[in-house]
């Protein structure tokens, strides 16, 4: 296994290489422009390292190369949807083993594809892809309440007192991104609350691993150049001397890295990326197949057909969300609006996947911060359930028609192939090729890890 | 059952015991209820009337709250008196009025028990409390005892320092103690002209001039900080900066959000407010009490009372979900709500999470929860809205809850009232026609203009609707305001089970946290809502978190982080406090000092403290990575207002007069859809607006452009403190948005003007009024090589452009032609992928000089339309906003501007050191 990613690179030193690191191919256009008057434009000339998101190999060969994570913020029923529990739907109105009352799915269950996986009727087009699902069904986490626990999916603590870099930050910092033209990690409709920009944000690594934010019409204001290249080329090139000026002075602000590369990216963007958030340049049948529409109602359709034209693009992790799932009441009605907003675009975005050869490469991650509770809540709701509950997988890297771990009888707690959240960081990591123990950040005088001191890798689901 | 559980009850005795007497006698009635009015209900009602199904009128009729409540013509039944039921009176299928069911009248047997039922009082089972309530009794009491923010205040000593030299004030005795006890030293402190660019953002969101700047430099008197900072806290542009800061805290938005956005057209009102009270250092006790219970204290002036009035905004501008089909639960979210901002945003506590279950990590049950929520379910949210599901147009409009400002408002006129009552006759007359349509094949025959006769009749009535709205409406007689007055019932209420708004546990006495039970805290009136009582509790002087909280609030804003560094949690899961001592002693202070927020911020300021350097070492860094002790001063990025009028400000053309409420009063109360017309001529003004930016239309879900990338606060609830992302949607914003390409204009021409000063020195004068300092040499060659080689690249360009005859000013486009700020304006040439790439497209060319940069200024001489929409019409996609374009013609005027552009793009415009 080789390092390759700096363990112990201290702050200082990345000011260091920043302030002759200069940005890329902007820096040449620049030295001719100001005749290598600068003495710190002349140090950097003599170093023109490339920008801190080129592609780095992995510690070890990769079975998946991007991730799309379908969030469903707010706790998804599994007993109503994935989790089908022959003992909770006969013992219906009986006392649950934990307390409570046991309320049996409303929903029919049915099971399907060749390997019989159970998936009720509120999931009829994803159920068609059931045979290509790695179920883990085992999941556990620390926190029942939506902030902890959203912010510890994202990011692998929900300790208030240090925020920690989220995992398509982590990502992006261990492997770079293919595509230079674009933002590596783009998170889609993300919500406002529960830790907000903390779950895409890059915390102590630097700024250039964050999330980049686009609303669910494809909102991305400004990409139109307002000049012509040569010019605004010219014009950044002023603008990053002035910044790598105000680097070497005493304290700079930290995030100054991640503002030079985000007008080189800005740059690059302008060119590409208005043609891609540009649903509406696909084919008809391919709109239609995702249900895309306008609205709200269709908001989820637009994002998932986005993230496919993203990750084509070659964008390393995107992250698309449907919130509303947190049905302590309205349970029964909530569930089918839901399920109707995510079933068509979720089996079309595995379907567009496959055909385009991109599911060998693409893992999509389907789930939410915790489960909910086979006992009732009131007459039509299901509390938060953090002991046990599933996230489904599939694409690149994993079983198809798989799956691992499970929950006791009732979906209760997870008694079998238990994974927590650490687990499941440590294990798409390693799907990505990166050995979560090795991909550290030093900061504060100590090593950070995404899966701090914890994390197991779950191979028994490789491919 | 639980020993809280059982002293709580015991607790309700008072109120309790009638309930619970006539529960144990009534196992009759009940069986009675259970065996004929539950089944009666079912089969008959609750198709059209129950949760599960519809809620036709507003009503369920599946629980006793909801026949209590009633719809929207009223309660359904007054218990104990059929005659008095809406109920009684619609089974008994009256020739006039409303017949239920509408298709099948109730056997006089059914219609006997349903009476008998109501005249019993209309017992219905009781809702019993789940277990875990009040489950956690003992493990709270250690809690209680052990959490350190709840604790008293402490009486601190001010600590013993070695380096006696070091502290210009008590603060910097505290820090350096726990710098000294770390073996770290402070770095250097700052130089003067990285201070006043300090302390003149912090305090005011503004750069200082360059004359402002050279002033304090060359004053070499020692008391030159305390004058700055002095004129700096008696601008009134400190009330514009730290009215914002509570304004963040308040989740002010002047929209409802949620998934009908509808104005807030008079939210301006407590936004002026907050910034005058700020201003005139309001004490920050009595600034809290009047957004609690302005209504109900003392005024020496109507105009006062009128202030007083507006502040209990602060418990009406938060979010709400209009679409919510039942009163109830619209009520009870409302509520819910106001508890969360009082109890967040004063308090750093998370009460609301007890609604539903007992905190599960601070000792708050959810007994104390309904204890805050029967003063608020005690009170009238006026923020002249109600509750519809499915509702358009003017439905959600109620404008008796709003608040008159002034007597005069009152005075009817009596021809207005001849028209409103020929208006109801009217009215009457339209609702009939469409309830006779609304089921029926009828309704879908379409009328001459194509539109089905359904909506025909449904829009006359929201016509009606509309005039007598207009004509009733306080808002168009005089002066109103949101805010809140005690309702005409006042009561306590009742614990609802697992949240669930109609699932009635026993009724909690109104009253407080008990987690803060302080000595002789006031007993709720049992005349008013409590809200007064609730006021004095949370300013009393030994409740130690509402000084501790805004403390640390103050703290954050001019030390980049909180001594707690959770500012709106306090709790168990908050952070714990790096400087205890420290914030105890500012606590205190506070206090003592009239609970001033000037002074504090003063104090504060002048500290040794607050005017280090921000320089590091690698030492201090691998130390104490976070600066959590305070060895230097974190630089700061400026926050989105801060950037935006610094621009303004650079550019020379920030007005900084306030402007007259907002461009959101003028729109009636009807959703605003996102991208709809009026939507997108609320934000074109936003665009064009040159005040500061606490007065721009904050819109919930449509932040005006300029704020929206530099992380402005999230409106949907308290924020106490700012994300600082970076990222690249930053960077083409200020390549390429047309408020910056202006601005660079703006500052280039006023740089240009400078007719007695040389190239170079014009450079000097772009780098003062830009950054505030004086370029090095080499900084003044790089820009003057950029503006040279700039200006030939821009005459190629222009030469290549010749030819091809575009030297027109761009063709004038309307985005939408029904946006009301088209007019005049001319649209952003760049289309489709907007790319430059290898074949450059020509800048589109206008006019360099005053008539191409002036402010496209909105003049909307017509009221918005009242047309009612579709609310289920599909919202319409994105429509590229109205811009103009700034390219100048003059290849040295295009240089310039594009120099001028790199300046306010650069890093160091945006960040403080």
């Amino acid at each position: 296994m080789t390092l390759v990613t700096s363990t112990n690179e201290s702050p200082v030193s990345r000011r260091q290489v920043l302030k002759s690191a200069g940005a890329g191919f902007g820096y040449l256009a620049l030295a001719g422009l100001l005749g290598q008057q600068s003495a710190r434009a002349q140090q950097a000339g003599a170093v023109n390292q490339p920008s801190p998101v080129q592609p780095k190999p992995p510690h070890f060969p990769a079975k998946a190369k991007r991730i799309i994570f379908l969030f469903m913020e707010g706790a998804m029923s599994q007993m109503d949807t994935f989790e089908y529990k022959a003992r909770l739907q006969a013992e219906d109105g009986k006392p649950g083993p934990g307390g409570g009352t046991l309320v049996a799915s409303k929903f029919q269950f049915a099971q399907h594809g060749q390997t019989g996986s159970w998936v009720s009727e509120l999931y009829p087009n994803v159920a068609r892809h059931v045979d290509k699902f790695c179920f883990l069904r085992g999941l556990h986490t620390d926190t029942p309440a939506h902030p902890q626990a959203v912010i510890q999916l994202h990011t692998g603590t929900a300790l208030a007192q240090l925020t920690r870099p989220s995992m398509g930050a982590w990502l992006l910092y261990g492997l770079g991104t293919e595509n230079q033209d674009l933002p590596g990690y783009i998170t889609i409709n993300p919500p406002a609350n529960f830790g907000g920009t903390v779950n895409y944000g890059s915390a102590f690594l630097p700024a250039y691993y964050q999330g980049t934010k686009i609303g669910d019409r494809g909102q991305l204001p400004n990409l139109a150049a307002s000049q012509p290249a040569q010019l605004q080329r010219r014009q950044i090139d002023l603008i990053q001397a002035m910044n790598r000026d105000l680097a070497a002075k005493p304290g700079a602000p930290e995030q100054l890295e991640g503002v030079i590369q985000s007008y080189e990216l800005a740059f690059r963007m302008q060119s590409k990326v208005p043609d891609l958030l540009d649903i509406s340049k696909e084919p008809q049948a391919v709109q239609e197949a995702y249900g895309v529409k306008p609205g709200p109602a269709g908001s989820f359709a637009r994002q998932c057909l986005m993230a496919r034209r993203l990750t084509e693009a070659g964008v390393r992790f995107v992250e698309v969300c449907q919130n509303g799932w947190d049905h302590h009441n309205n349970l029964h009605n909530g569930l089918i609006a839901n399920a109707k907003a995510t079933d068509q675009p979720i089996a079309a975005l595995l379907n567009d996947l496959d055909q385009r050869g991109l599911l060998d490469e693409t893992l999509v991650l389907f789930g939410s911060e915790f489960g909910r509770m086979p006992t009732a809540q009131g007459a039509d709701g299901r509390d938060h359930n953090i002991t046990g509950y599933p996230m489904i997988l599939a694409g690149a890297g994993v079983k198809p028609g798989f799956s691992y771990g499970a929950t006791d009888e009732y979906g209760l707690h997870a008694v079998e192939g238990r994974m927590h959240t650490n687990d499941l960081h440590a294990t798409l990591l390693a799907l990505l090729g990166l050995d979560h123990e090795q991909l550290t950040y030093r900061y504060g005088g100590r090593d950070f890890r995404l899966t701090d001191v914890a994390g197991r890798v779950v191979q028994e689901i490789f491919s | 059952m639980s020993r809280l559980l059982r002293a709580l009850l015991l607790g309700l005795a008072a109120c309790a015991t009638a309930n619970e007497a006539a529960a144990q006698e009534e196992s009759g009635p009940i069986e009675f209820f259970e065996k004929k009015i539950r089944p009666l209900l079912a089969t008959n009602c609750y198709n059209c009337h129950s949760a599960f199904n519809n809620s036709m009128g507003g009503l369920r009729v599946d629980d006793r709250h909801g026949l209590l409540t009633g719809g929207n013509r009223g309660p359904a039944i007054v218990p104990g008196q059929p005659e008095k039921s809406r109920l009684i009176a619609a089974v008994r299928h009256p020739e006039q009025g409303l017949k239920m069911p509408p298709n099948k009248k109730l056997t006089d047997a059914e219609i006997a028990d349903l009476e008998k039922w109501i005249a019993d009082g209309a017992p219905w089972p009781e809702v019993k409390l789940p277990e875990s309530i009040g489950s956690r009794a003992a493990e709270y009491e250690q809690l209680k005892k052990t959490h350190w923010s709840w604790q008293p205040l402490s009486a601190v000593a001010i600590p013993a320092v070695q380096q006696v030299d070091w502290p210009r004030s008590d603060i910097d005795k505290f820090v350096l103690q726990k710098l000294e006890a770390a073996n770290l030293q402070p770095v250097t402190d700052a130089k003067p002209l990285a201070l006043i660019r300090r302390v003149t953002f912090d305090l005011t969101g503004l750069p200082p001039s360059p004359e402002e700047i050279d002033e304090f430099v060359e004053d070499e008197a020692p008391n030159a900080l305390e004058k700055l900072v002095d004129r700096l806290l008696a601008s009134k542009s400190f009330g514009e900066r730290w009215g914002r800061h509570w304004l963040d805290v308040a989740r002010f938005g002047e929209s409802t959000g949620s998934a009908r956005n509808l104005p807030y057209p008079h939210a301006w009102r407590y936004r002026d407010w907050v910034i005058d009270a700020v201003n005139n250092d309001k004490p920050y006790h009595q600034f809290l009490r009047e957004q609690i219970a302005g209504d109900l204290l003392p005024a020496n002036s109507p105009r006062e009372k009128a202030n007083q009035l507006i502040a209990t905004g602060f418990l009406a501008i938060g979010v709400k979900d209009v679409n919510q089909r039942f009163k109830v639960r619209y009520i009870m979210d409302n509520v819910d709500e106001q508890i969360d901002v009082v109890t967040r945003g004063i308090l750093g506590l998370s009460a609301s999470c007890a609604r539903c279950h007992d905190h599960k990590f601070d000792p708050i049950p959810t007994h104390d929860y309904y204890a805050l929520a029967g003063i608020f379910r005690s009170t009238d949210l006026c923020a002249g809205l109600r509750n519809k599901m499915g509702g358009g147009g003017l439905d959600y409009y109620d404008s008796e809850l709003l608040i008159p400002l002034s007597d005069s408002a009152v005075d009817t006129d009596a021809d207005a009232d001849a028209k409103i009552a020929k208006l109801q006759e009217e009215l009457k007359v339209a609702v009939a026609e469409f309830q006779a349509l609304r089921n029926s094949p009828e309704g879908d025959v379409k009328t001459a203009d194509g539109r089905p006769k359904r909506m025909v009749a449904r829009l006359k009535t929201e016509k009606i609707r509309a005039d007598i709205n207009a004509l009733n409406d306080p808002a168009a007689r005089g002066p109103v305001a949101m805010g809140v007055r005690d309702a005409v019932a006042v009561a306590d209420t009742e614990i609802r089970v697992r949240g669930e708004a109609e699932k009635l546990g026993p009724v909690v006495p109104r009253g407080f946290l008990s987690v803060l039970t302080l000595p002789d805290q006031s007993a709720v009136n049992k005349k008013q809502s409590g809200r007064l009582e609730l006021a004095d509790w949370l300013t009393h002087p030994q409740n130690p978190l509402t000084s501790r909280v805004i403390v640390n609030r103050i703290w954050q804003h001019l030390l980049g982080r909180g001594i707690v560094g959770s500012v709106d949690n306090f709790g168990v899961t908050g952070d714990v406090p790096t400087h205890p001592e420290l914030l105890d002693y500012l606590a205190a202070r506070f206090i003592r000092e009239g609970w001033s927020i000037k002074k504090l911020v003063r104090e504060i300021v002048l500290s040794r403290t607050y005017a280090l350097s921000s320089a590091e070492t690698p030492a201090h860094r691998t130390a104490d990575p976070g600066n959590r002790l305070l060895w230097r001063h974190t630089p700061r990025r400026l926050d989105a207002e801060e950037i935006r009028d610094a621009i303004l400000a650079t550019g020379g053309t920030l007005d900084r007069a306030r402007p007259t409420g907002s461009p959101i009063q003028k729109y009636p109360v009807i959703e605003l859809r996102n991208n709809g017309p009026q939507a997108r001529s609320i934000a074109n003004q936003a665009q064009s607006s040159r005040h500061r930016s606490v007065y721009l239309p904050l819109l919930r879900t449509l932040t005006p452009r300029a704020l929206d990338v530099f992380d402005p606060a999230e409106q949907g609830f308290v924020s106490g403190s700012r994300d600082t992302t970076t990222v690249a949607p930053q960077a083409l914003y200020l390549l390429n948005d047309p408020f910056i390409l202006e601005q660079a204009h703006k500052l280039a021409d006023r740089v240009l003007q400078r007719q007695d000063l040389d190239e170079h020195h014009r450079v000097v004068w772009a780098y003062r009024l830009a950054l505030g300092r004086t370029p090095a040499t080499p900084e003044v060659s790089r820009a003057l090589t950029y503006l040279n080689e700039t200006v030939g690249a821009q005459r190629q360009l222009l030469a290549a452009a010749e030819p091809g005859a575009s030297a027109k000013p761009a063709a004038t486009v309307a985005a939408n032609s029904t946006d009301e700020t088209a007019q005049g304006t001319t649209a952003n040439a760049p289309t489709g992928n907007g790319t430059t790439g290898a074949t450059p497209a020509p800048p589109p060319a206008t006019p360099t000089g005053g008539a191409a940069t002036a402010a496209p200024r909105p003049a909307p001489a017509r009221p918005a339309p009242t047309v009612p929409v579709n609310p289920d019409d599909p919202v319409p996609e994105d429509d590229a906003p109205v811009e103009k374009s700034h390219q100048p013609t003059d290849p040295r005027v295009a240089a310039w501007v594009s120099f001028c552009q790199a300046l306010l793009g650069s890093a160091e415009f945006r960040y403080l050191r």
